[in-house]
């Protein structure tokens, strides 16, 4: 009976411990205490979603915590972004944003809910995907000069296929058309695999899309890729020239993922997940995995959140000039 | 959806001349479809030299339910048809309340509690509801769903309301 | 033929291949364990309780099993999503027979006699002959992949978009033939189902249509809100009708038999063997071949019964045809993905996710470079479709048994699944709404003879028609003669207006009787 009682008054007294402890912790700097949720604005599988899951998986061990991934998708990523931007700032919600949502949906859409710049706190740059530019296998053009003086000779003849309003592969030729100056007729798919599809099949022209969709097919003769839009080549396509050895320097695309914390998310969090990324970054298994994807890995200097918040800034006003709004 | 009939015998409110009231409302029902769709789109930018506008495909189908909806109603006036049959309120209130409830309440309540008060409120449904029987199963069917749902398929759903959490 | 088999042998060796597992508490000894297998059975079985589950589609389930996966070597781990995706095919055809709520939109043709048959105390034979026809077709379809594969590859990409808008116009012109009644409503409820569709924003200039600024209609409205809302929640709604209790009490009482008879089987083998044939040629076909496949064979089986008029009221070929062709389908839909590395469908984007996130970069190589991932997942494929027999058949006893549940009790545990279903595609609440809106509206449907099926095909099919027009219309700068100087196309178009003419043709002879005999129909 005594036991009895002693017990159920170390229970009770555990009970209040546990119940004062509550806020304490929430004062505590410790982070993370509980699992952090990262969102995705795309579909699981996508370039973005795997890159956030080879990053992530490292820094769950860095921070050790697990890293919650949730896939949210809808209206080219913005209605994640969106829900990113209204979470609450205690660093336990982040996302992983890329070139639409955190600069191209500025232009795209005039009634975005957030501001890339002003809604986040920017956390880290991850990886950088560059951007090809690819067409059916048997279109006429041989190397890069050839294509831009074809497309330009032919500009109302040529169709150029796209994976969505507002998706990479369209802001992107956007861009190139832009520096081209010629505007083709943009042939909507609802995403990459059936534009590629229609590429290979010679349904449609040319197109420009990410490296990590078009080497296999680039490999294996399907199609053909003219350019890379980086200043550097890829090793994973190592005989494909750059858009500057082509003679089109204009024309610089990446498709760069980044992860961003709401806004007011406290300092320290923010610098304990930079550090975590930068970490993962300089991993052997995380560095091989990014680059079997033709992914770019950030250098040193461009890994701290100063860095991504001037790189969302330059790349807002560079879509800005060529991105016009979806018709609404 | 407004374009839903209330409840009752309809039928005897319709005039004589009409000789297929179900058709008849049916088609008018499909009209009134066509003319709200048409109002919706109406902002859309049609075509747009040869290529499609937002509008074009929109409007031009709403125009065809129109006719077919105009048609149906013709059938309906000039065709021996089907009356229309009572509408039962207790099965369709319940139902959609237990929704409803369901919807309102996963979010803020999590899936424990807005399983077991959508089982309960639509069990309300039907007069053959025998209480004790119901809360046992309903029991029962919310905790199997708490196992099934976050650990055998893996589904990122949150089990506890949101104030006993944090 | 030789290098076939050669290759499938090697991929048998990949599926039986055995892990030896050295568990510390064994002190050493070690455990053959073949992974794969078992790998192959968890994809089914979680296949098969995903089909099962209303609203708990596909895509979601493995785009949640993704991670999981990683952990796995690639066989394995594409081995197991493969499973989940044909294991839910089988599933996907139990709760349209039982309590018609087609989980999938391959499966709402099977809702339109399995369930009839399930009210006719047939619930048995039905889902028996689901699974058995599905089996066959999943047998027949492997083979087809292991054959001619790469041949076939050229099919996928022979279609353009004046193909597809040319393949969708039949597929609604099949939505036609399937209706029971009235024709005129019928065509009325595809032109609503396509107006539902048109909901969302605009694949040419992100404008966005008919949404009214609600953020979950941005991006349209989802095939299963609809299909529970106009299938279950309507069903549900209209069982609690005064009357409905009778029609309940049949459901419950006169359960005959849990296998099909010698007849049943008479019956549905042609059906089988047509279904099969049709779903593997649509199956290649990326997006929306699938889903047109069952349609097709349903609409084939009508056309060539010799009692069409029956079809609708519980007819066996109805169940069997419409099954076996979205499972052959749903194999052959793999090959634009293992020839190609192109991903057909949603669910195939997620398989390409995980080979990428395992460094297999799925391509036109992957055949030469992978030989045992790909073969591996071909022979898996075999041996998983005769595990999903082996699982689905016993099943069936216990399904039916379900069926005995007073209703009192099954309805309110059918909304919640529903609900929890809706809810989880999107995690949106305002779909779950959606869903019961229609739900309401699906009511109203049924009281005014108009039928869901029709409506759900325009849904799934709209989208697919108005955006390949469009492109079509734009590679072509305008010029509508594409759809009939492009030979497969024409080929297509043509069947469509032989169809059409076949349909409409009776029903006006009948309606000029109609005029003399004044029957009240």
């Amino acid at each position: 009976m005594k036991l009895y009682s002693r017990m159920l008054a170390a229970g009770g007294l555990a009970a209040v411990a546990g119940l004062t402890a509550v806020p304490a912790q929430a004062q505590a700097p410790a982070y993370p205490t509980r699992s952090i949720t990262m969102i995705v604005p795309f579909a699981a599988g996508g370039p973005t979603d795997v890159i956030a899951r080879i990053v992530t998986a490292h820094m769950a061990q860095t921070l050790g915590q697990t890293i919650i991934i949730e896939n949210v998708v809808g209206a080219g990523g913005t209605t994640a972004t969106t829900r990113a931007a209204r979470a609450t700032n205690d660093g336990y919600t982040l996302i992983t944003g890329h070139m639409g949502t955190h600069a191209a949906s500025v232009p795209l859409y005039p009634k975005l809910a957030y501001h890339p710049e002003k809604d986040f706190e920017p956390v880290a740059l991850l990886a950088g995907t560059p951007i090809l530019i690819l067409a059916k296998k048997d279109f006429p053009p041989k190397d890069l000069k050839e294509f831009v003086a074809y497309v330009k000779a032919n500009a109302d003849k040529v169709n150029a296929a796209h994976a969505g309003v507002g998706s990479v592969s369209n802001v992107s030729c956007e861009l190139l058309n832009s520096v081209l100056g010629i505007k083709p007729v943009g042939v909507p798919f609802n995403g990459t695999g059936p534009a590629m599809n229609a590429l290979v099949g010679g349904q449609v022209d040319y197109m420009c899309d990410q490296i990590v969709n078009a080497v296999p097919q680039v490999k294996g003769g399907t199609i053909r890729a003219y350019a890379i839009a980086t200043p550097e080549r890829n090793p994973s396509l190592p005989d494909v020239p750059t858009t500057k050895e082509g003679g089109l320097p204009d024309f610089q695309a990446q498709a760069w993922n980044a992860i961003f914390a709401p806004k007011g998310t406290p300092p320290e969090i923010v610098a304990k997940l930079n550090a975590a990324v930068v970490k993962a970054l300089d991993d052997e298994g995380v560095r091989k995995r990014l680059l079997d994807l033709g992914s770019v890995i950030p250098a040193t200097a461009e890994r701290t959140p100063a860095s991504l918040a001037a790189l969302v800034k330059s790349e807002v006003a560079k879509w800005t000039a060529v991105v016009k709004p979806v018709a609404n | 959806m407004s374009e839903t009939p209330s409840h009752g015998p309809v039928k005897y409110i319709m005039p004589k001349w009409i000789r297929g009231p179900q058709d008849f409302v049916g088609g008018l029902a499909m009209v009134g479809i066509a003319v709200f769709a048409l109002w919706a789109s109406s902002d859309l930018q049609g075509m747009r030299g040869f290529s499609f506008g937002a509008g074009t495909a929109p409007r031009m189908f709403a125009y065809l339910l129109l006719g077919l909806g105009i048609a149906i109603t013709i059938v309906g006036l000039v065709k021996h048809g089907e009356h229309i049959t009572t509408y039962a309120w207790r099965g369709p209130l319940f139902v959609s309340l237990a929704i409803l409830s369901f919807a309102a309440s996963i979010r803020p309540m999590g899936l424990i509690f807005s399983a077991f008060t959508s089982f309960l409120i639509s069990a309300m449904g039907t007069p053959e509801t025998k209480w004790k029987q119901t809360i046992i199963v309903g029991i029962c069917l919310t905790t199997f769903c708490s196992l099934l749902f976050p650990y055998a398929l893996g589904l990122p759903l949150q089990m506890w309301p949101k104030f006993m959490i944090r | 033929m030789g290098e076939v088999f050669s290759n499938l042998g090697m991929g048998f060796g990949v599926v039986f291949q055995l892990v030896q597992w050295t568990p510390a508490f064994l002190g050493g000894m070690s455990i053959p364990i073949p992974v794969n297998i078992l790998l192959c059975l968890i994809g089914a079985l979680v296949g098969t309780l995903v089909g099962v589950l209303p609203g708990i589609g596909t895509i979601a389930t493995v785009a949640m099993l993704l991670p999981i996966t990683f952990g796995l070597p690639p066989v394995g781990a594409l081995i197991m999503l493969a499973g989940i995706y044909y294991g839910a095919q089988y599933g996907g055809s139990t709760t349209s027979i039982l309590v018609n709520i087609p989980g999938e939109a391959g499966s709402v043709v099977t809702a339109l006699d399995g369930f009839q048959m399930a009210k006719q105390g047939r619930a048995g034979p039905a889902l028996a002959i689901a699974a058995i026809g599905s089996f066959f077709a999943g047998c027949v379809a492997t083979v087809l992949i292991a054959v001619l594969g790469a041949p076939l590859t050229k099919l996928a990409l022979a279609f353009g978009p004046a193909e597809y808008f040319s393949l969708m116009v039949l597929g609604l012109i099949f939505a036609v033939v399937l209706a029971k009644g009235s024709v005129l409503k019928a065509i009325a409820m595809i032109v609503f189902g396509l107006l539902l569709s048109m909901v969302g924003s605009d694949i040419e200039t992100g404008a966005s249509r008919m949404a009214f600024n609600i953020p979950e209609l941005a991006d349209g409205l989802g095939f299963a809100t609809l299909a529970m809302g106009l299938f279950g929640f309507a069903e549900i709604i209209r069982n609690l009708d005064a009357g409905g209790e009778t029609d309940r009490q049949l459901v419950q009482q006169k359960v005959t038999g849990l296998m099909p008879t010698r007849k049943d089987l008479k019956d549905s083998t042609p059906a089988i063997l047509r279904g099969t044939a049709l779903g593997s040629i649509l199956g290649i076909l990326p997006g929306g071949g699938a889903v047109i496949a069952s349609f097709a064979a349903y609409t084939m089986e009508k056309k060539l019964s010799k009692h069409p008029e029956k079809f609708g009221s519980g007819v066996i070929e109805g169940v069997a045809a419409p099954e076996s062709a979205n499972n052959a389908a749903a194999q052959t839909s793999f090959i634009p993905l293992l020839t190609l590395g192109i991903p057909p469908n949603a669910v195939m984007a997620l398989m390409v996710g995980a080979m990428t996130i395992h460094g297999i970069v799925p391509g036109p190589q992957v055949m030469q470079k992978q030989p045992e991932l790909v073969w591996g997942m071909i022979a898996s494929m075999w041996v998983g479709n005769l595990m999903l027999l082996i699982i689905n058949l016993p099943l069936v006893g216990i399904w039916v048994r379900l069926l005995r549940v007073p209703y009192r009790l099954m309805f309110p545990s059918i909304v919640v699944f529903c609900s929890i279903g809706i809810y989880s595609v999107n995690n949106a609440p305002t779909d779950v709404m959606l869903a019961g809106a229609f739900g309401l509206l699906g009511y109203w449907l049924i009281k005014h003879d108009f039928e869901p099926a029709p409506l759900l095909l325009g849904m799934v099919l709209g989208p697919l028609m108005e955006e390949n027009l469009r492109r079509a219309l734009l590679i072509s700068r305008g010029d509508w003669t594409v759809f009939a100087t492009r030979p497969l196309s024409a080929v297509l178009m043509a069947i469509s207006a032989a169809l059409l003419v076949m349909t409409i043709l009776p029903s006006l002879r009948k309606k000029r009787d109609e005029v003399f005999v004044e029957s009240e129909n």
